[in-house]
């Protein structure tokens, strides 16, 4: 029988459904592969030929989030903002989306998207890693910061990004309001740090 | 005796020559603030407070060492220079932590007469002028409090703050009714700010320990976190607003603006607009003689008010939150700083007006005086303090002793004051109950706006109307 891909969409799409409502019932440590293939209607080897590990998959529902998030994000621009108050708008409306995902966030974080993470595993959180620092660079680059970043300087974005998302997903004060504390500091940090860069360094030369 | 009358005489600049060091009187001046991004581990806080004190500590004593070697004229104006120095340092400082501590530098800028003109000149910018957060991040506490953006929930959101509260910032803004309204919106986790501000005070303090008023010092300090916490809710703001919006009716001339609920939450506070000029905008304009009399009067009335009336302390009156109307009204904003009382303080402070209404029965005078500085024995109180808190209470009840118009603007009567706490403060006499913090702060800090305005006016009719309504 031949799978057509009208359902092979429909197939990835009951999957990712079935694991969003499982991950939110059970919680992500307490899912397995065999529930959501289960859940789904589908046999459990049927759902690795989709997906090739539970925390791809949510890696899917992240990057998925994301890419609204980003939408969000540029259906609010004014187009007078300051690089500070464009980099904490791209991060909250990411993480207002993730919302959902908050309880399992950072064991995807860790697998997929951790400087420690090896690129080359999950397709969405390469994609979405990409997407993420090609704004920012752009969005750098648009306030007058020069072009491209150096890797180093989007190494540190990086950082602090996962930072203040490991920060969200463990915040217990109310509405998260402590994780707006530490997204300002950190980017004004980030920003401060861009800045630095742009300043002549004095050297001294031993001849 | 309130610390913060404490660290407004400690922090004169002419204690240099008593006993007090340099660098111990401006220790007091650690403060911190406003508008950079609030450093939230208490560690980061403390390190900036300790930087702060250092620096200050040294302009102060650089000055201290110079001056031995000039005289005259030059030395007066090598102490202007260090003022604005440490005052220009103070600032930045405070930029750079906000929170409850700002308090002290408003406070200061409200004694025009008793803190060198550079301090008051950049104090003063903090009511008004404090760089603002910027709105992407208002934004995100807004929709974290009211579910929506301001864009949505507005007709016109100002993207730029056009005032500084102590805890966060003012917007303008148009509600979809056409109201002009005032958003105070709070900065993101201050609440915890205070907690991690009051830890490093009793840090700093903790050498004091053993001294034998610390348990006092400690109940006072705790009741100054208390009602600084208290300021992070806005909802309770909101009540204290409406209550007080009750109070008065069109003839008194005083407006407190409406809040709407719908628009408010424990971190923003939406207001009605009040449109009015500040205290030195006001009196830029030069306004005649019988105009600053009845704004003064109309400030007397609306604290007697709120205090006879709904048994609050005004404890925040200082100069932001009085707004000089182009019709003759006053506007009284900002409700966060308010004390309530007790059963037990309510008590407490009739029983002093009781003893300084009409001629001081000084037997009853000195009954609440004891119990004013949280002792019982007469002889642990001693000669030299009840005499100087006699004087105290004489001096702050003294334009109710005569049914006239009190001169409020006559600078000497404002540094009699001044010298008395001065005098109870270099002797340590700093014992207190709680209460006296609130009450100094809305009796001096309504002194200090009629002596601002030049205003006379007869302050014991006021008194006799209010506790008559009462």
């Amino acid at each position: 029988m031949r799978i057509t891909a009208k359902a092979k969409e429909e197939t990835r799409e009951r999957i990712t459904e079935s694991a969003r409502k499982l991950f939110t019932d059970k919680g992500f440590d307490e899912t397995t592969t065999r529930d959501i293939a289960s859940e789904a209607g589908i046999a459990t080897g049927t759902l690795f030929n989709y997906y090739p590990s539970k925390e791809a998959l949510a890696m899917s529902l992240v990057a998925a989030s994301l890419d609204a998030g980003r939408l969000d994000f540029e259906a609010r621009r004014r187009g007078d903002e300051s690089l500070e108050e464009d980099l904490i708008s791209h991060i909250m409306t990411g993480l207002r989306r993730l919302q959902p995902h908050r309880g399992y966030v950072g064991a995807v974080m860790e697998t997929a998207m951790s400087p420690f993470a090896k690129t080359g595993l999950c397709d969405d959180a390469d994609r979405t890693r990409e997407e993420h620092l090609e704004r920012v660079t752009d969005l750098t680059a648009s306030h007058g910061l020069g072009g491209a970043p150096p890797f180093v300087v989007m190494h540190l974005y990086w950082t602090l990004y996962l930072g203040v998302l490991a920060f969200w997903s463990r915040d217990a004060s109310d509405k998260q309001e402590e994780t707006l504390a530490v997204l300002d500091h950190s980017l004004r940090l980030f920003v401060a740090s861009l800045k630095t860069g742009h300043t002549k360094v004095e050297v001294n030369h031993v001849t | 005796m309130s610390p913060e009358i404490g660290e407004l005489v400690a922090a004169l600049p002419d204690g240099f020559d008593e006993e007090k060091a340099p660098d111990e009187a401006l220790q007091t001046l650690l403060s911190s603030l406003a508008n950079k991004p609030v450093p939230v581990g208490r560690l980061t806080r403390f390190w900036a407070l300790g930087s702060l004190k250092a620096k200050i500590a040294l302009a102060y004593m650089a000055w201290w060492l110079r001056s031995g070697y000039v005289s005259g004229d030059k030395r007066a104006a090598t102490l202007n220079e260090t003022h604005l120095k440490s005052a220009i340092k103070l600032l930045g400082t405070m930029s750079y932590l906000r929170g409850s501590i700002m308090k002290i530098g408003q406070t200061l800028a409200n004694y025009p007469d008793v803190v060198p003109d550079e301090f008051v000149d950049t104090l003063s910018a903090l009511h008004f002028e404090a760089p603002p957060m910027h709105f992407s991040l208002l934004r995100e506490q807004v929709r974290n409090e009211l579910g929506r953006d301001p864009e949505e929930i507005f007709d016109e959101f100002e993207t730029k703050a056009f005032a500084a509260a102590s805890l966060g910032q003012v917007h303008r803004a148009r509600l979809k009714t056409g109201q002009e309204v005032a958003v105070k919106i709070q900065y993101p986790n201050i609440a915890r700010t205070i907690r991690d501000d009051f830890k490093n005070f009793n840090a700093l303090l903790l050498p004091m320990r053993l001294t034998k008023d610390w348990d006092n010092f400690r109940a006072q300090g705790e009741d100054i976190f208390e009602t600084l916490e208290l300021e992070t809710d806005y909802v309770n703001e909101a009540e204290c607003l409406k209550a007080a919006r009750e109070a008065f009716n069109e003839d008194d001339g005083v407006v407190v603006p409406e809040v709407f609920e719908e628009f408010s939450s424990g971190r923003v506070l939406t207001m009605e607009f009040i449109e009015g000029k500040h205290v030195d905008e006001f009196m830029a304009t030069n306004p005649p003689q019988e105009v600053r009399d009845r704004h003064g009067h109309q400030i007397f009335m609306a604290i007697s008010r709120l205090y006879y009336g709904l048994k609050i302390v005004y404890a925040d009156p200082h100069p932001g939150n009085f707004y000089f109307m182009e019709d003759g009204r006053l506007g009284l904003i900002d409700f966060g700083c308010c004390y309530r009382f007790t059963d037990e303080t309510w008590k407490y402070c009739a029983n002093v007006e009781r003893a300084s209404h009409g001629p001081i029965d000084s037997e009853a005078m000195d009954a609440a005086l004891l119990y004013s500085v949280d002792l019982t024995d007469e002889a642990q109180m001693g000669e030299e303090r009840l005499g100087l808190l006699r004087d105290y209470c004489t001096w702050m009840w003294e334009p109710m002793q005569e049914d006239a118009p009190f001169d409020f603007g006559d600078p000497e009567y404002l540094r009699r004051g001044m010298q008395l706490y001065g005098d109870m403060i270099r002797k340590r006499y700093t014992r207190s109950q709680p209460i006296n913090t609130w009450l100094a702060r809305s009796f001096v800090g309504a002194r200090a706006m009629a002596y601002r305005l030049r205003a006379k006016f007869n302050l014991k009719a006021i008194l006799d109307t209010e506790t008559s309504v009462k």
